[in-house]
C-alpha cells in the first residue's frame, strides 16, 4: 500500500515540479522585459504595462487559469490548450508580473549615485548595469524572490481546476477509499520541497555577504 | 593658456534658474576652491563639468577645445559626451564606492573596461598603477577590504584613487569631507593638499575656509546660482569686496 501510495504521489509531484521548473524557466526572463517595459521612457509603453500587471496581479490566479484555459474556445471558437501548456501560460504570466515588480524593486533601492559614478568614470550604460547594479539588484531580491518561489510551489496545487493531475490530486483520490494519511504524506513531499528551496535561498544570501 | 575655460554656463531646473551666467578659467597645475551657501548651485556647476547635467546655455573648453557648447547638438551626443566627460573626475560628497569590489577592484574596473574596449595597457600594469594609487592614499593595506570594512575617511581616499586611475586633466571635489566625522576629515584633507603639492589641477567645492585658502590658486564664491566674487584666496576670505561675501564668512565664523 505504503509503495503504491509513494508511486502515485510521486507522479503527481512529478507534475508539479515540472510546472514549478517550466513557470521559472520562462517567468523570470519574461519579467525582466516587463520591467525594463514598465520604467521605459515611452509613457504609452509604461502604462500599457503597468495597467496589465495591475490585472494579472489583481485578480485571482485560479480565475486566470480558468480564463486561459476556457476562453479561447469560448470567446473565439479556437481549440483548447493541452491541459498542462495552458496552465503553465496563465502561471508564467501570472508569475512574471509579479517578479517584474521584485526586479523593479531591486533596480530602483540601488542609489542613483552608484549610476553616476560609473558614468562619470566613462562606462557605458551596458557597463554599469552589468558590472555595477545586477550584483547589487541581485543581492536585494533574493529575500522576495525566495518567498515568491515557495508561494509558486504551493500555487501549484490550483492547476486541479482544470484536471492537471498534480500532486494533491494524487493524494486526495484515497479519500474515497476511506484513507487520510496519504493526504499527510503529501504535505511532506512539500515540506521537503519548499525546506530545499529554503536551504538553497539562505545560501545564496550568505553567498553574497561579503558586501553591504 | 587655461586648461579650462567655462563661459556663460546656464542651467535650469523647470523654471528655476538654478547657474546663472557662470564664467571662469583655470590654469594646469591650479586648484580652485568654490565656496558658498547651501543651494547656491555649486554642487549644480560640478554635474555640468562632469556631464551628469546638462546645461542648458554656455561652453566648456578644455585646452583650448571647445568640449561642450549648448547651441552646438553636435557636442551633445551620449558617445561624444562619454568620451568628453573623461577630462573630468568627480569625487562625490558620499562616496558612491561600489559595495561589492575591493578597494582595489573599485579602483581599477573602469581603467580596465577602458582597456578591454580599446586596447592599450595590461592588466597587470592597471593592478600595479591601482596599488601605487591605493598606497599614494596611504592605504596600501587596504586594498582587498571592501567598502563596508573601512572607514569613512578611508572610503573617500578610495574613490579620490578611483578619480585619479583615469587620469582625469581635472579633479573635482563635491565637499570631500562633509559626509564625515570631524576627526576624519583630515586625513582626507592631507590627500588632496598632497596632490595641491603635486600639481594636479582640481576643482574643490568645500565649506573647510583655512582649507580653501591654504590649498587653492583662485576662490570663487557662489551665491544664488551667479558667481559673486572670485579672485586670490588671501583676498576673497580674508578681505572680500562684496558685502555678500563678508556676510557668508562672518556667518560661518559665528
Ligand atoms: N535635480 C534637481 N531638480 C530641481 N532642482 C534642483 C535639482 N538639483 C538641484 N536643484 C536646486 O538647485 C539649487 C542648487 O542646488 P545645488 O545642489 O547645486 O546647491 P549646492 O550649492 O551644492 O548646495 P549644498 O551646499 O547644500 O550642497 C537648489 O535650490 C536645489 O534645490
Ligand atoms: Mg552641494
Amino acid at each position: 500500500m505504503l509503495l503504491d501510495v509513494t508511486l502515485s504521489l510521486l507522479e503527481g509531484f512529478g507534475t508539479t515540479v515540472e510546472l514549478f521548473a517550466l513557470t521559472l524557466l520562462l517567468a523570470l526572463p519574461l519579467g525582466l522585459i516587463i520591467c525594463f517595459g514598465s520604467m521605459s521612457r515611452f509613457a504609452p509603453l509604461r502604462w500599457i504595462i503597468k495597467t496589465v500587471v495591475w490585472i494579472v496581479r489583481g485578480s485571482p490566479l485560479l480565475l486566470q487559469v480558468l480564463i486561459i484555459f476556457y476562453g479561447p474556445g469560448l470567446m473565439f471558437g479556437l481549440p483548447l490548450l493541452p491541459r498542462f501548456t495552458a496552465a503553465l501560460l496563465a502561471f508564467v504570466i501570472n508569475y512574471a508580473c509579479y517578479f517584474s515588480e521584485i526586479y523593479r524593486g531591486g533596480i530602483q533601492s540601488v542609489s542613483r549615485g552608484q549610476y553616476e559614478a560609473g558614468q562619470v568614470l566613462g562606462m557605458t550604460k551596458s557597463q554599469i548595469f552589468f558590472k555595477v547594479t545586477l550584483l547589487q539588484v541581485i543581492k536585494r531580491i533574493i529575500p522576495p524572490m525566495g518567498n515568491e518561489w515557495i508561494t509558486l510551489v504551493k500555487d501549484t496545487a490550483l492547476v486541479r481546476v482544470i484536471s492537471v493531475y498534480e500532486i494533491i490530486w494524487m493524494g486526495e483520490s484515497y479519500i474515497k477509499k476511506g484513507l487520510i494519511w496519504p493526504l499527510f504524506y503529501t504535505m511532506v513531499f512539500y515540506l521537503l520541497f519548499n525546506g530545499l528551496l529554503t536551504v538553497f535561498f539562505g545560501w545564496l544570501e550568505k553567498k553574497l555577504d561579503y558586501f553591504k | 593658456m587655461a586648461i579650462l575655460e567655462v563661459k556663460h554656463i546656464e542651467k535650469n531646473f523647470g523654471d528655476t534658474q538654478v547657474l546663472s551666467d557662470i564664467s571662469f578659467s583655470l590654469e594646469q597645475g591650479q586648484a580652485l576652491s568654490i565656496i558658498g551657501s547651501s543651494g547656491s548651485g555649486k554642487t549644480t556647476l560640478l554635474r555640468c563639468l562632469n556631464f551628469l547635467e546638462r546645461p542648458d546655455g554656455g561652453n566648456i573648453s578644455v585646452n583650448g577645445k571647445v568640449i561642450f557648447d549648448a547651441q552646438d547638438p553636435a557636442t551633445q551626443s551620449e558617445a561624444q559626451i562619454r568620451k568628453k566627460r573623461l577630462h573630468f573626475g568627480l569625487v562625490f560628497q558620499n562616496f558612491n564606492l561600489f559595495p561589492q569590489y575591493t578597494a582595489l577592484q573599485n579602483v581599477t574596473l573602469a581603467r580596465e573596461l577602458m582597456a578591454k574596449e580599446h586596447g592599450g595597457e595590461s592588466k597587470a600594469q592597471i593592478l600595479e598603477a591601482g596599488k601605487a594609487l591605493l598606497k599614494q592614499m596611504g592605504l596600501e593595506d587596504r586594498a582587498g577590504h571592501y567598502p563596508h570594512q573601512l572607514s569613512g575617511g578611508q572610503q573617500q581616499r578610495v574613490a579620490i584613487a578611483r578619480a585619479l586611475a583615469m587620469r582625469p586633466d581635472i579633479l573635482c571635489f563635491d565637499e570631500p569631507t562633509s559626509a564625515l566625522d570631524p576627526e576624519l576629515t583630515g586625513e582626507v584633507l592631507r590627500v588632496i593638499r598632497e596632490l595641491a603639492v603635486q600639481k594636479t589641477t582640481m576643482i574643490i567645492v568645500t565649506h573647510e575656509m583655512n582649507f580653501a585658502r591654504d590649498v587653492s590658486d583662485q576662490v570663487i564664491f557662489m551665491d544664488g546660482g551667479v558667481i559673486v566674487e572670485q579672485g586670490d584666496p588671501q583676498q576673497v576670505i580674508n578681505h572680500p569686496r562684496e558685502e555678500r561675501t563678508r556676510q557668508f564668512l562672518s556667518r560661518r565664523e559665528g
